[in-house]
């Protein structure tokens, strides 16, 4: 064990020395706050602070226009109010000078009473929360006024008569939207960091092997060191590259996030813009799909102290899994280039991981969906997933035995990964074929 | 020190050795060698234990050889591999832990073969900064660094210069004289001649021969005899007669020359300097013993033709 500790350190302090893994240390986290910015910027396009004028003109024998003092819009932090008791003409409101700080203009008249027909002219199309709110505050103020002019009931009756009702669509074929359910997504982007990083460093690993095999250093090296220490070393060597990058890549993102909470959108994260105000002064409950999604994902959803310890636990058994595999195939290629040719296949099997666990999440239920929970190959994303979703009650156990058939699977990977190590790492010239591994594997 | 016990292995259908045994004593240089594909490697990489043996054993010391003897044993092998980005001292380094060495150990040993090599400023080099004899140097030293008393070399004079083979083939003797242990698995037959003190040769994976250099040269001499002068050379042909056959003459400049001749019927060395004293000015007169070469050659030519008529 001490040997393969010395390897590893070697392997260790070799990729810490390289080019590559500060770009990817440094651009990776820097890459991924940057889509992270674009998301928050423009996927929470629904927050944006909205200018709106309303032309409200005076009533025939009245002074004042239909909606005067009816939307309180110093309650709404999103979208601010402005009445102007007369007409104004289309062009007008475009070109004007005065109305250029606004975003649209609402057209309120008398028909609006009888035909219920409002124009909303926009400088730039509004979200759907927006036009949601707006339609909503509006709606509402009309009913109000109606009420008033042919109901015996006050406006503050009315408004305790009438809450707004919130329709709840659901599959027939999935009650509990779990198909949808934007946890599963938290899951998902656990699973594929794991696979992710399995994949950047599986490759370092194969291309180690490959490349200690055709420069003949893996003969110097095992008249020191048994091969299943050499291998298990490199192993470990780059899988603690792996972790280091994982934690700057962790810390850093985290940093980033933080700054963007304090400094470049701390209105976006105020927990008060999560409300939309009531005409009566009271508050009311945003839905989470009025909101922008993305925000919610990472500052709401994303319940990092829960899921950390089983990302984690998945994370190196996983890696060891797969980090045999791509051992034992850097072993085994008869040349370097013999080794590139297992590069499209290995990205294929990664993809199917990655895709298996968007399938659970479409249909989390299947017998399909249990078979690649404990498929080692597939469970590290897929148990991200499920894990996300939550288990049902009673069914906790699912995810231990998931975890434990990983172990188990790592432990006889490694173990096979071994013989055709050890078999394959002085063979040089051969082409690879089914029976030759088979071989590999049967001979001690 | 080392004794291989009745070894075979084959690689699926190709047999790389059958039933090979030798014994290889303390203190000596040992040369192994065969053509090539004789299963020289295999031998070696079984004796280090990066191969196991379908049959047989290795004992090292009178025990079985197990991974812990290793640290014992430098091994050179003959395809050398170096990581290129690393320096010369971090290579020792790790090589050097490996065999069981401190820090500390390998960076003081590693002054004294630099200084011993007059290479100290390649210490800060990486490898890839340095020419492929440089590297050849860095690799032996590498091999012996941890002072161990068997050492394996598969081609270690390959890629050097003549300075340097006579380098190394000095630090061997060297080596030797401290009561170390050498196997040097060579196709090099000047230095088998000059350095080794038993050989084995292997061919088709079979040893097909082994033990003392001077005894096989021995078994294996013709009887030839090696005259050097200054004279006439009719007067040298007229004086051996019928006493003496002449096998071959070179010409060294005006009237030296060299000759080989064989003796005889009862004839000996003794009967040929009293023929010649007086007839030419004797310079130098040896028995001609086969070189190893010669052995070689012959040894394994003279199994292909058994092969062959088979």
């Amino acid at each position: 064990m001490k040997n393969s500790w010395i390897i590893a350190l070697r392997e260790l302090k070799e990729r810490l020395g390289s080019r590559t893994f500060l770009i990817t240390a440094i651009l990776g986290p820097f890459v991924i706050l940057s889509f992270l910015y674009l998301l928050f910027t423009y996927g929470g396009e629904g927050k944006q602070n909205w200018k709106i004028l309303v032309v409200d003109p005076k009533l025939p024998n009245c002074s004042t226009g239909l909606f005067d003092n009816k939307i309180m819009p110093s309650e709404d932090n999103a979208i601010k109010y402005q009445f102007l008791n007369r007409y104004v003409e289309l062009e007008e409101f475009r070109d004007a000078p005065e109305f250029q700080d606004y975003d649209a203009l609402v057209e309120i008249n008398e028909k609006v009473l009888a035909n219920k027909v409002c124009f909303v002219f926009f400088r730039k199309k509004p979200s759907l929360r927006m036009q949601t709110q707006l339609h909503y505050q509006i709606e509402r103020r009309l009913d109000e006024i109606m009420v008033q002019q042919n109901l015996n009931v006050s406006v503050a009756e009315f408004r305790k008569i009438k809450q707004p009702l919130n329709l709840t669509y659901r599959d027939v074929y999935d009650p509990y939207d779990t198909s949808s359910d934007i946890r599963s997504w938290v899951g998902m982007f656990f699973g594929v960091v794991i696979i992710v990083f399995i994949f950047l460093f599986g490759m370092t690993i194969l291309r180690s092997v490959s490349y200690e095999k055709s420069t003949r250093i893996a003969e110097v090296l095992l008249a020191s060191v048994d091969s299943r220490s050499l291998m298990l070393g490199k192993i470990i060597g780059i899988g603690l590259a792996a972790f280091i990058q994982f934690a700057i890549w962790f810390t850093l993102i985290g940093l980033g996030l933080y700054f963007m909470r304090e400094t470049i959108f701390p209105d976006v994260f105020d927990p008060s813009n999560l409300q939309i105000p009531n005409a009566n002064g009271t508050v009311q409950d945003i839905a989470p799909q009025e909101y922008n999604a993305f925000v919610e994902l990472v500052f709401e959803r994303l319940n990092l102290f829960n899921m950390i310890g089983f990302f984690l636990t998945f994370f190196i058994f996983s890696y060891l899994f797969y980090a045999a595999f791509f051992a034992a195939i850097g072993a085994t290629a008869g040349s370097e280039n013999d080794g590139q040719q297992f590069v499209l296949p290995l990205i294929m099997l990664l993809c199917f991981s990655v895709y298996s666990g968007y399938y659970v999440m479409q249909y989390p239920l299947s017998s399909w969906s249990d078979f690649l929970h404990y498929f080692p190959f597939t469970a590290p994303v897929v148990v991200m997933v499920k894990l996300a979703l939550g288990y049902e009650a009673g069914h906790g156990y699912e995810l231990y035995l998931s975890l434990m058939i990983l172990i188990l699977s790592g432990i006889a990977m490694l173990l096979l990964a071994g013989r055709l190590y050890k078999n394959g790492i002085l063979q040089h010239g051969h082409r690879i074929t089914l029976f030759t591994l088979f071989r590999w594997m049967k001979r001690q | 020190m080392l004794e291989i016990e009745n070894i075979s292995k084959s690689f699926f259908r190709k047999v790389a050795l059958d039933h090979v045994s030798m014994t290889i004593p303390s203190g000596e240089i040992f040369g192994l060698l065969g053509p090539n594909g004789a299963g020289k490697t295999t031998l070696i990489r079984i004796i280090n234990r990066i191969t196991e043996p379908d049959h047989g054993a290795v004992k090292i010391n009178g025990e079985l050889l197990r991974q812990h003897h290793l640290s014992l044993i430098g091994y050179l092998p003959e395809e050398r591999g170096l990581y290129r980005s690393m320096t010369v001292e971090e290579h020792a380094i790790l090589l050097g832990r490996l065999r069981g060495l401190e820090k500390r150990e390998v960076k003081s040993k590693l002054e004294i073969w630099l200084e011993k090599f007059e290479i100290q400023d390649w210490k800060s080099k990486r490898i890839e900064q340095l020419s492929k004899g440089m590297a050849q140097k860095v690799q032996f030293i590498c091999t012996v660094l941890h002072d161990p008393k068997l050492l394996i070399l598969d081609e270690p004079l390959s890629g050097f210069d003549p300075v340097n083979v006579d380098l190394i083939n000095r630090e061997l003797l060297s080596m030797k004289s401290e009561g170390k242990t050498i196997i040097l698995s060579t196709h090099n037959m000047k230095s088998v001649d000059e350095i080794c003190d038993r050989v084995a040769l292997i061919h088709q994976s079979k040893k097909i021969l082994d033990g003392k250099v001077t005894d096989l040269q021995e078994s294996a001499k013709t009887g030839e005899y090696a005259v050097k002068f200054q004279g006439n050379m009719i007067a040298f042909v007229n004086a051996l007669w019928t006493g003496f056959e002449m096998v071959d003459k070179e010409v060294l400049g005006a009237d030296r020359y060299l000759v080989k001749l064989k003796m005889r019927g009862e004839n000996n060395l003794e009967d040929l300097l009293k023929t010649l004293l007086g007839q030419i000015k004797i310079e130098a007169v040896w028995e001609v013993l086969p070189s190893m070469q010669d052995i070689f050659v012959n040894e394994v030519q003279s199994k292909n033709t058994v092969i062959h008529e088979e």
